[in-house]
């Protein structure tokens, strides 16, 4: 009797890898190149936010909030205030929650417009990508016409939104929504039909449905495996429930039962996109007029809150990768929250996929990850092994050593970033 | 008689020591606000998992209230209808005793929220399958936990700096 | 002395190839761009990298044993001796009886060398990029050499100077053997563009090389100047490969004597290659993602060597009654 050996390999893939986005460890462990199993490790982007949001008050952590994330940073935003409103016990004019939604739904146009360019990257399909990233680019120049930035658009406040869509950004919305009109369809039509995407896509890292209720999976990674919840209908947030919001569910855009594969959350992707611009249009007509903002002045708000700030609230919403929650407490009479904590979506699911990869090849791993879109948010410290041993480096190391390097390049470059004072420019003023 | 007031009439019978809220904020949405004291916890996830197969963890927040330190959770329960009913469940254990039964084969995705919090406010959950780090660096000093408010916290030296106003008015 | 302008000859082809070929990679990556809706590089692009590639620092992993250094020069060495074996609008130069085996066996080493390079570096990734060559080099050749030996038996029939030769093909060529063989000339054009299609990579086969996306390819651990010598050698095989089909399924060329006639028939050779190569890399590459390794050598199997079988047997009856 011959015993069969099996030569399992392990091998990192990450933190820095050209198909990853973000810094994460995955540990593959193959056996030729089947999967067997995926060890998940975080903290390559640890920036210690929950640290500093315990000495700050609620108008800076709502600045710090939007930074936590770049392209869902509206959602981050709008989660935080939502807690606090609810905290407090502050009410918000109709018209503000009307805008929101508006601005929302644009960020989730976005966004998954992305992913779906991001995707057919990995699959090594060059052409989705540029042209899916073309079509961005309209949703981009809206962004910017009403809200000033193209990715980081800060229109939340407590109490409201900042700036108001006048009729000029009407018409540039109008003339989006008319222009995606034609444009999504092609789209549909190359990633439902395309042979080299059913080919890739199909059957390929499956998360069945206890699997993914288990790991809590949620957005399109577990609306992809029949899991049917969606934060803003099982919340009755704000004004969606007049606008006509439902999951969307594969069954509604490819026709078949969900099976949990990448093939379906792009399906699910697809469906909202075509949703959103359905939001984006009822939202315009029905918007009625009024303020925007319950304390029209930021020192008036802080102010109130140090009054009001009392209890707890919890805030859900749903980001374009999936539920977002956050958790105030406050206490009366202090200017900042006692406790702030937030949990984003991709958690959950790098869970979800690092147990559905198992016995799929190596080439599935790139498009499986990429598929649950993710977007972490941890800390960030540097760490050099020199000589084998260790050694932390701050920020003023590395602008040392930036400055030394780029001197070496180029001899006679004539800016000069060495910072004086403490390390701030801003230092030199105080 | 809405969700959760079913809810509430059922926890009350089956678990008559814990203090069950309904609140409701200004839009009209209701939360279940419950605090279980440390023994009863895993009888009480139990009970959750048995009324509803589908209940939905969604996040754990540890906190440190002085003597003593938080442990909450959100669920998400009966969501094939909306509006679907938000609970918060929360125990408290004090701070010369942090230990708590762990519930990860209950509900899977709890291991990493139970990984996060051991490492960042310091309460021990026996039984845990994996108790390594999750988010900080492997080399990160024992016995400082980084979300704690009394002497545990984060020492002064360890921050550093890079130009902050709010430290540079201290004069750093 | 014929020996002498042998060797000429060979040195003034392989500066003719190896400009040609990247010209043609220039005018490639220009092309996909444009049907991408972008810009794109501009058409000497390919030379700049070369030059850049030449003047970077060279880095060698501890883990490295000598194939390392080695391979790219062997891979190179291979190349140019295979040009002596290539149809390139006239006879090839050293051409003899039976040197279609030499061609094959040459084209399959090149890939090798690049393999053993690979997996002598000693990283893990490179081991991953270098079992998937093997297993694609495995699965296309059968296909390949299974028509162009049928094609060359049917040639030989007909009498030749040298049978089993590359220079037999422009004394007769396939569309000359009947009916039959024109049904199995249409079989053989699509199984030698699909050969083409895998032995360059592009498309659904790009899967060893320049796969960054997943396992971070071969050419992984190779940089600077070995990693410039690499891609030579690369776009001059594809310019042979290229020249082959054109050779088998294309070969009509001019009857001028001289040196001019050489020189004219090389021109018409090299736009027929280029129209080749367009069809068989820019547009599949552009319109084409990457298939998963098992999913290639599947289709590599079963489409491609069974429509192969298909036309061998159609064209040896042709041949035969």
């Amino acid at each position: 009797m011959t015993k069969k050996v099996e030569y399992w390999v392990k091998i990192p893939f990450g933190p820095i890898h050209p198909g990853l986005e973000e810094p994460e460890k995955f540990i593959l462990t193959l056996d030729g190149e089947r999967i067997v199993s995926v060890d998940v490790k975080l903290g390559y982007n640890l920036r210690g936010i929950q640290w500093i949001a315990m000495r700050r008050n609620y108008v800076q952590i709502m600045y710090l909030a939007e930074r936590i994330c770049g392209i869902c940073s509206f959602s981050h935003n709008h989660t935080y205030v939502r807690a606090v409103e609810e905290m407090a016990g502050i009410e918000v004019p109709e018209r503000a929650e009307y805008i929101r939604v508006i601005i929302g739904e644009l960020e989730r146009i976005h966004s998954h417009l992305l992913n779906l360019g991001v995707v057919g990257h990995d699959i090594g399909y060059d052409t989705v990508l540029h042209l899916t990233w073309l079509a961005r680019e309209k949703v981009m120049d809206v962004l910017e016409a009403i809200t000033g930035n193209r990715v980081n658009y800060s229109m939340m406040t407590i109490g409201g939104v900042r700036r108001d869509i006048e009729e000029k950004h009407k018409r540039l919305l109008l003339e989006m929504i008319k222009y995606y009109r034609e444009v999504l369809p092609q789209i549909e039509d190359v990633f439902l039909h395309d042979s080299t995407i059913e080919a890739r896509l199909r059957d390929s890292a499956i998360i069945p449905r206890k699997l993914a209720i288990e790991m809590g999976a949620v957005g399109p990674t577990g609306r992809g495996s029949g899991v049917k919840d969606d934060a803003r209908w099982s919340e009755r947030l704000g004004v969606y429930p007049d606008l006509g919001i439902k999951p969307v569910m594969p069954e509604d855009v490819t026709g078949e039962k969900a099976r949990g594969d990448i093939y379906d959350r792009m399906a699910v992707r697809i469906g909202e996109l075509w949703q959103s611009l359905e939001l984006i249009e009822h939202a315009l007509d029905q918007m009625p007029e009024g303020k925007i903002k319950t304390f029209p002045k930021d020192n008036v708000l802080v102010a109130k809150l140090k009054i009001l700030g009392d209890g707890e609230g919890i805030g859900r919403y749903e980001a374009p990768r999936g539920e977002l929650v956050h958790y105030v407490k406050g206490k009366k009479g202090r200017d900042g929250p006692v406790r702030w904590k937030m949990r984003e979506p991709t958690f959950p699911n790098i869970f979800a996929i690092a147990k559905g990869l198992e016995g799929n090849q190596l080439a599935d791993v790139v498009v499986g990850i990429a598929s649950i879109d993710p977007c972490l948010s941890c800390t960030d410290r540097v760490a050099v092994i020199k000589d084998g041993k260790k050694f932390i480096l701050t920020e003023k190391d590395l602008l040392r050593l930036s400055i030394k390097k780029t001197r070496e390049i180029n001899p006679d470059i004539k800016g000069d970033p060495t910072p004086a004072g403490v390390g701030c420019s801003r230092g030199v003023l105080l | 008689m809405s969700k959760e007031e079913e809810f509430v009439e059922i926890v009350k019978q089956k678990f008559p020591d814990v203090s069950v809220v309904i609140k409701e904020n200004k839009w009209g949405r209701k939360r279940v606000w419950i605090n279980v004291p440390r023994e009863s916890f895993r009888d009480f996830m139990k009970f959750l998992r048995e009324y509803d197969e589908d209940a939905h963890y969604s996040i754990a927040i540890g906190e440190d209230v002085g003597e003593a330190i938080d442990f909450s959770i959100h669920f998400l329960l009966k969501y094939e209808d909306a509006p679907a009913i938000s609970l918060i469940v929360k125990t408290s254990v004090p701070k010369d005793d942090p230990v708590l039964p762990d519930i990860s084969d209950i509900f899977p995705i709890s291991l990493q929220f139970e990984r996060e919090v051991m490492e960042m406010i310091g309460i021990d959950f026996e039984n845990a399958p994996d108790k390594r780090r999750l988010f900080l660096p492997d080399d990160f000093p024992e016995g400082i936990y980084p979300l704690r408010l009394d002497d545990k916290g984060i020492p002064e030296e360890m921050v550093k700096n890079a130009g902050h106003p709010y430290l540079l008015r201290r004069g750093e | 002395m014929k020996l002498i302008y042998a060797i000429l000859g060979l040195v003034a082809l392989y500066i003719y190839v190896s400009i040609m070929s990247l010209l043609f990679a220039g005018i490639d990556r220009k092309l996909v761009a444009r049907m991408q809706r972008r810009i794109g590089p501009p058409i000497l692009q390919p030379f700049y990298d070369f030059l850049k590639l030449v003047s970077k620092e060279t880095i060698i992993p501890n883990t490295a044993n000598f194939m390392f250094r080695a391979a790219p020069l062997l891979m190179l060495a291979t190349t140019i001796a295979l040009l002596a074996y290539t149809p390139l609008g006239f006879a090839p130069i050293f051409a003899t009886k039976g040197d279609i085996i030499v061609f094959i066996y040459l084209l399959t080493l090149a890939d090798f060398f690049l393999v053993v390079g690979v997996m002598s570096s000693g990283s893990p990734y490179g081991r991953i990029g270098a079992s998937r060559e093997v297993a694609m080099l495995v699965s296309r050749e059968p296909a390949m050499m299974l028509g162009v030996f049928t094609v060359m038996w049917g040639i030989s029939k007909l009498g030749v100077q040298k049978p089993f030769s590359l220079s037999s093909l422009y004394e007769h060529n396939i569309w000359e053997l009947g009916p039959m063989a024109w049904v199995a000339g249409a079989i053989l054009i699509y199984v030698f563009m699909a050969w083409l299609a895998s032995e360059i990579e592009a498309g659904f086969f790009n899967i060893p090389e320049a796969e960054q996306e997943i396992a971070e390819g071969t050419l992984v651990e190779y940089s600077g100047r070995y990693l410039a010598i690499i891609k030579l050698a690369e776009s001059m095989k594809e310019f042979i490969a290229a020249s082959l089909v054109v050779a088998v399924l294309f070969p009509w060329q001019l009857d001028m004597p001289g040196i001019q006639g050489y020189i004219a028939n090389l021109l018409i050779h090299t736009l027929k290659v280029f129209i080749v190569l367009f069809v068989a890399k820019t547009i599949f590459r552009t319109v084409t993602g990457r298939l998963k390794i098992s999913q290639a050598v599947n289709l590599l199997w079963t489409r491609v060597f069974a429509a192969s079988v298909i036309g061998a047997l159609i064209l040896a009856m042709g041949v035969s009654l």
